[in-house]
């Protein structure tokens, strides 16, 4: 488990520092610049990256394996996937359809994957939701969201 | 101290509006029910109602963030009594006596010393936070460059070294944290830094969009494994909720004893109520005269912790409000949500705004009254929650979540973002990375660069400058004694 953590603290560090150094030197009164903070900031990265890898190879100090549950639990990361596919989705369709039909689409389907086989009871709940957060934040809230031609449709 | 008198009368004018009694009551019941469902803990569920702020003057949505906040820490124990699943981290300790409370058909009992304990320890923590705060904050706007870097050194340093867990991992957590909190355009020489041809980067990423991200979206992710939760028992078997002379005798003494451990606990940056409520369990157990009851039911074990995860709660806001810097992963979602609200905490808030600040006060001390009232007639129908199946409060707590994001810049590309710091947030809880010191190091990255590069114009280049003022000594004597701390403390348990 830290050998990957520190693996993965090595790498972004790595990338996070080269970036740093390729910034333009422009100080305009500024002693440190631009540069020298995220510099020292990817040392650090990188430095206790490699501290954490190597002390794996000692046998008193070494971590247990790193269990993602890729193979194990496969069906949580699919969940998880789609999720952050479908939760993009969400935000890119919320400009082009207002906020009714694009959140009820969501809620369906973020419960019909958690709440697997009760149709109807997560098609309340989607509608349910959709239509109470809309009253909550646009009316009584009067916060401003996106409206398509459903809520064209409604007197608020 | 009469000015202390005149400025809590100040903030009991702006407390004691209708609207904000009103949202104290709002804001505590839905804290206590989010507090009450397992695993999502009062970070998720302020980050969650960040939308209902939206649209309130500053005041009220301070007021009813705290009340929140404070709703969480009541209602955390619940499900740890009724069910033996802690709401959060904070309430494991809970587990170890309320649950066999209940067993043993006490259940109404160990409900009342809960809410009672967390009554009087948030009582106890507001009596110090009413003392403690003008103090501080007079001296930190004494505050130049240099002492800044230094104090936010320290709370960095303080976050890894004394909070649980591998310092390593916590020192990589806060370079990741620093690191996205520098994307966007330079302050100082208008550069644009890391957005790696992205312009939607260019303003920087909104640190509350992570938030939301790595601690609602994330524990999602987390109940993932457990969709099929179902809490069941027996609401007949509470019986009556209230206690003995016999429960106030044992109990007592305990609430007062660790109220101020547990404020103390709260004051310094990542020691959180899960600190505080083991110690003050650990500290009963071993002053008791029968420490063998523990863990089967002493009602002490459940009064001790309780008393002073509130008085915890109550120290975290020290910090928040009189230097601007969050001591805890809920103080950070509350910093970020006022900033979104153009109100920045931290010692000018008091000679700005003192009735912001002394009117947040005096509304936890409100709330806090408010929230024994509903934690104790009510406790029999709140606890009733518990039995929503987790399939159910998953989607909403999603649905709430991603809602929230929208509202803080109308912005798509948020989403992308709130999605892969779930993913991330998911991947740092499996390599036990802490999640506390990314979010305050993305937090205060900006402030410690800017405060850096200040004192170093100050002092043309030399670092002398933090040596030469002895409050910025004092911090980094502070900073380092920590990590020497951390380091023996390391030694020891690997030896």
């Amino acid at each position: 488990m830290n050998l990957i953590t520190g693996i993965i603290a090595i790498a972004i560090g790595g990338i996070y520092l080269v970036t740093a150094m390729l910034l333009p030197e422009m100080r305009m009164g500024d002693k440190l610049g631009p540069k020298l903070f995220p510099s020292i900031v990817g040392i650090l990265a990188i430095v206790a990256g490699t501290i954490l890898a190597l002390e794996e190879r000692n046998p008193g100090k070494r971590s247990k394996k790193a269990d993602f549950g890729f193979v194990k639990h496969k069906e949580v990361w699919i969940k998880i996937l789609l999720t952050t596919a479908v939760g993009i989705a969400y935000g890119l369709l919320m400009d082009p359809l207002g906020f009714l039909l694009p959140t009820t689409l969501f809620m369906l389907f973020i419960s019909t994957l958690i709440n697997k086989g009760r149709l109807v009871q997560n098609l309340i709940l989607a509608i349910a939701f959709s239509v109470i957060t809309y009253g909550v934040f646009a009316v009584a809230l009067k916060l401003s969201l996106p409206r398509g031609f459903i809520e064209q449709l409604l007197p608020f | 101290m009469q000015e202390i008198f005149s400025n809590l009368a100040l903030g009991m004018q702006t407390a004691m509006t209708w609207t904000n009694i009103l949202w104290v009551v709002i804001g505590g019941s839905l804290g206590t029910i989010i507090g009450m469902l397992p695993g999502l803990g009062p970070a998720t569920g302020v980050a969650v109602l960040i939308p209902i702020t939206f649209g309130m003057n500053p005041a009220t949505a301070l007021i009813t963030m705290c009340a929140v906040y404070y709703g969480a820490m009541f209602g955390g124990s619940r499900a740890s009594i009724m069910i033996n699943v802690p709401g959060d981290a904070s309430a494991i300790v809970s587990c170890f006596d309320g649950y066999p409370m209940t067993k043993q058909g006490r259940a109404g009992p160990a409900l009342a010393i809960s809410a009672i304990a967390s009554f009087i320890g948030g009582m106890i923590g507001m009596v110090f936070l009413v003392f403690l705060t003008q103090p501080i904050a007079s001296a930190a706007l004494k505050f130049g460059p240099a002492e800044m870097f230094s104090l936010l050194l320290f709370a960095l340093v303080a976050t890894i070294t004394l909070s649980e867990g591998n310092l390593l991992k916590g020192l990589i957590a806060i370079a990741f944290g620093l690191m996205l909190a520098t994307v966007g355009i330079d302050g100082m020489t208008g550069i644009i830094r890391f957005t790696y041809g992205i312009e939607s980067l260019n303003d920087g990423i909104d640190f509350l969009v992570i938030i939301i991200g790595v601690y609602a979206v994330c524990e999602v992710y987390k109940n993932f494994k457990d969709i099929n939760a179902v809490y069941k028992f027996d609401s007949k078997s509470i019986g009556k909720v209230w206690i003995t002379k016999e429960d106030w005798k044992r109990s007592w003494k305990p609430m007062l004893r660790n109220s101020p451990i547990g404020f103390l606990i709260g004051v310094l940056p990542g020691m959180g109520g899960s600190i505080a409520t083991f110690m003050s369990y650990a500290l009963e157990k071993n002053l008791s005269k029968h420490p063998e009851e523990f863990g089967k039911g002493a009602i002490e074990g459940l009064a001790a912790p309780e008393a002073s995860n509130n008085a915890c709660s109550c120290g975290a806001m020290v910090p928040l409000l009189t230097l601007g810097i969050p001591g805890s992963g809920t103080t950070a979602v509350m910093l970020g949500a006022l900033m979104m609200l153009g109100v920045r905490p931290g010692p000018t808030l008091f000679t700005d705004h003192p009735e912001i600040a002394w009117g947040v006060i005096a509304s936890m001390i409100i709330g806090n009254i408010i929230l024994i009232i509903i934690n104790l007639p009510l406790a029999i129908p709140l606890v009733q929650i518990l039995r929503v199946p987790t399939r159910i409060m998953l989607p909403i707590i999603m649905g709430l979540a991603l809602i929230g994001t929208f509202f803080l810049n109308y912005s798509s590309f948020d989403f992308i973002i709130v999605m892969i710091a779930g993913i991330i947030g998911y991947m740092f809880s499996k390599l036990e990375i802490p999640l506390p010191p990314l979010v305050l190091a993305l937090i205060l990255g900006g402030a410690f660069e800017q405060n850096l590069r200040n004192s170093m114009v100050l002092s043309d280049g030399s670092i002398s400058i933090f040596f030469q003022k002895p409050i910025s000594v004092v911090f980094l004597v502070l900073a380092v004694g920590t990590l020497v701390y951390a380091l023996l403390r390391r030694k020891k348990q690997t030896a």
